[in-house]
């Protein structure tokens, strides 16, 4: 699984960088909706997962490492608001997100260092909040690294 | 290299992408996210034993693979990265207390919200989840917005930024 991770990293980490979303421009341009190329792209990304997962899920396929394929569908809490506002907020005036931080950084701007320790600085607090006030740690539907039936996925 | 264009278009990006997070769920059974690997990859640092090994794997995947479509594409060049913030006149304190900060932000709100552009941006509303259209939806909105106010008011309203096609 690890080998797993190392490549579909790549391959993220390249589509990204060839894509130019870990420029300010390319982000700014989008953000000041003079440009369409960061929609059309998460767009068209959704556009081609959505279906094809639901085929998968009805079909109900097997995953070749982590069990029966089992999609998480969370309700929305307030969480999910004010996170997304101050991840949005922070999104425009970084000028770049979590993965292009990473692809930003490979490909030669300093910056992006600053930008990949913010993001593990801003993580960390949050953590340590949750753990300040003895509340449990959850995974959200697009962070989750482990399943109950995948525990043992990281020791593979 | 010039082996690829310094700027794919968006609809190969984006398809490409999608087929990603469809990749990694049918192997894994995993979201293709960021946030979740930088946490991963925090816990393997300080030595957490319930630590999630092939998310850091796959965190330096993103570095790697970065750096091999830079070098195919446009080279390697070593800059800031912010050259709308130079040319508005922010000093290099300004633009690397701004980054941070932002960062700090952007990190503390995803893990709040449980995930960031590709975790619930892509991913999260791929597996028709309506917490991650929530908060897509949001963080979208809230970006326009504080867009629109850096460059309202600040010298960022007189700097163009080079329009993708």
């Amino acid at each position: 699984m690890n080998l797993v991770g190392l490549l579909f990293g790549a391959m993220f980490g390249f589509v990204l960088a060839a894509g130019q979303l870990h420029d300010y421009d390319t982000i700014h341009a989008t953000l000041r909706l003079e440009s369409f190329y960061v929609f059309g792209l998460m767009g068209l990304a959704i556009g081609i997962s959505l279906p094809l997962l639901w085929i998968l899920e009805r079909r109900q396929i097997t995953t070749t490492f982590g069990g029966p394929l089992s999609l998480s569908r969370s309700k929305i809490e307030k969480h999910h608001i004010y996170g997304g506002a101050l991840f949005g907020a922070g999104w425009s005036i970084a000028g770049t997100c979590p993965a292009p931080a990473l692809a930003m950084l490979a490909s030669g701007a300093t910056y992006g260092a600053v930008a990949v320790v913010g993001l593990f600085i801003g993580l960390w607090i949050r953590d340590r909040q949750l753990e300040a006030a003895n509340h449990a740690i959850r995974e959200g539907d697009g962070e989750r690294s482990t399943l109950p039936h995948t525990k043992t996925l990281g020791a593979r | 290299m010039g082996l690829l264009p310094d700027q794919i278009p968006w609809w190969i990006a984006g398809p490409l992408l999608g087929l990603l997070v469809v990749g990694l769920f049918a192997v894994s059974n995993q979201p293709l996210g960021a946030s979740g690997a930088y946490v991963q990859t925090m816990k393997t640092v300080r030595g957490d034993s319930d630590s999630v090994s092939w998310r850091v794997f796959y965190f330096v995947g993103i570095f790697i693979g970065g750096a091999v479509a830079t070098i195919l594409g446009p080279g390697v060049s070593i800059r800031t990265g912010y050259t709308a913030l130079h040319a508005a006149g922010w000093s290099e304190l300004a633009i690397v207390v701004v980054v941070l900060l932002g960062a700090i932000v952007m990190g503390y709100g995803a893990r709040v919200a449980g995930g960031c552009t590709s975790g619930h941006g892509i991913c999260g509303t791929a597996q028709r989840s309506p917490s991650s259209w929530a908060a897509t939806a949001t963080f979208m909105a809230a970006a326009v917005v504080v867009t629109f106010l850096l460059t309202s008011f600040t010298a960022l309203g007189d700097i163009s930024p080079a329009v993708p096609k």
